[in-house]
């Protein structure tokens, strides 16, 4: 799973979940990917899920690129608790994503099964998505 | 590439409130600029551009009738489409002449069935060229039929018509055939990234400094 190899801080602030993204928002090394629809904190362990239902949909044959990374922990108070005290101890990593962040990419001569792999991965992540592709979108 | 008709007409008013009344009257802002002159700000009806862009591409050339002056030949430079809602916001034009030498960039298409067991990765969708302004190919097709694994195409081998010159570095990779990764390939990859996130886990949960903890046995002594 992917997790930060070093960090500065242990505990942040949350980070800022208004506005678009700023850029990452074409599919730019695959063929097809999955673009956010709205703002949410995407968790290490829902890449990972993710990542998972696309390889075993394909089976073999597909190259995965993952955009995203989860470099902010985000803290939780142990359940039954009072306030004070202090921040709670960092309980998930995650990717703080925007609007038109296209999150993972993928390559595979097969567009229909790749469309379906997408399809099964955009159910593991929190937001609404889209599969948007290489060529660009309808206008 | 055929050349397409627009009729364009001069903007007045600029700013986003102005750029959204355009928008909402169904046109696009655009500017118009080349060879030295001042640039011109014009809105293009939005629909029939978007044909242009959707049937010939980034790299039509455009007849525009601005207003009542005389016809003007340009060349979409960039055209900013909103991420989300997927309409073209803005349009830079330039203005290019008749026998024109021009820089652009040129779509890369991959056709044909590599051989079995292989995984095609295209890593340029585009090759920068230079080409006259009206006769600028449409795109440059690589055929990628029963090509083994670890064929590379690179941007110096693919096949230029006459008069047009690669402007890209002829030693950068576009086509990449590679071997295409097994079922338990990707269960490997599955289990050891698994296996690792204990261990990630662990080393990052650095103490915390001496004062940190101080203010925290201080914080649970009030409750």
């Amino acid at each position: 799973m992917l997790v930060p190899r070093k960090v500065k801080h242990r505990k942040q602030h949350a980070p800022k979940r208004a506005g678009a993204s700023k850029g990452g928002t074409h599919v730019t090394f695959g063929d097809y990917g999955i673009q956010a629809l709205e703002p949410a904190y995407v968790t290490n362990r829902q890449i990972e899920s993710a990542r998972i239902a696309i390889n075993r949909h394909v089976r073999r044959g597909a190259k995965v690129w993952i955009n995203i990374f989860p470099d902010r922990p985000l803290t939780k108070k142990p359940a039954e608790t009072r306030m004070g005290s202090g921040k709670g101890s960092p309980e998930h990593w995650i990717a703080n994503v925007k609007p038109g962040r296209v999150m993972f990419e993928m390559s595979y001569p097969n567009q229909p099964v790749a469309f379906e792999a997408l399809r099964r991965a955009i159910h593991k992540l929190p937001m609404k998505c889209r599969i948007v592709t290489r060529e660009g979108g309808d206008f | 590439m055929a050349e397409v008709r627009l009729a364009a007409e001069p903007r007045t008013e600029f700013g986003k409130g102005a750029a959204r009344r355009t928008r909402r009257a169904g046109k696009i802002p655009a500017v118009l600029y080349g060879h030295g002159t001042d640039p011109q700000h014009v809105s293009l009806p939005a629909r029939e551009f978007a044909r242009v862009v959707r049937e010939q591409g980034n790299n039509a050339i455009l007849r525009l009738e601005v207003g009542a002056g005389a016809n003007q030949l340009a060349l979409t430079k960039t055209v900013t489409v909103h991420p989300l809602r997927q309409y073209i916001e803005h349009v830079d034009l330039l203005l290019v002449r008749r026998g024109e030498k021009v820089v652009v960039d040129v779509p890369v298409v991959v056709t044909g069935d590599p051989a079995p067991g292989t995984l095609v990765t295209q890593d340029m969708g585009h090759l920068q060229v230079e080409a006259d302004a009206l006769q600028i190919p449409e795109e440059f097709e690589i055929s990628v039929q029963d090509y083994q694994m670890g064929t590379r195409v690179l941007a110096g081998e693919v096949t230029l018509p006459r008069g047009v010159e690669l402007q890209t570095d002829p030693e950068y990779l576009v086509v990449n055939v590679s071997a295409a990764p097994t079922e338990a390939d990707l269960e490997a990859e599955i289990d050891t990234e698994g296996a690792g996130v204990v261990e990630d886990a662990a080393e990052d949960e650095t103490p915390a400094p001496a004062g940190e903890q101080h203010e925290a046995a201080e914080g649970s002594d009030q409750s």
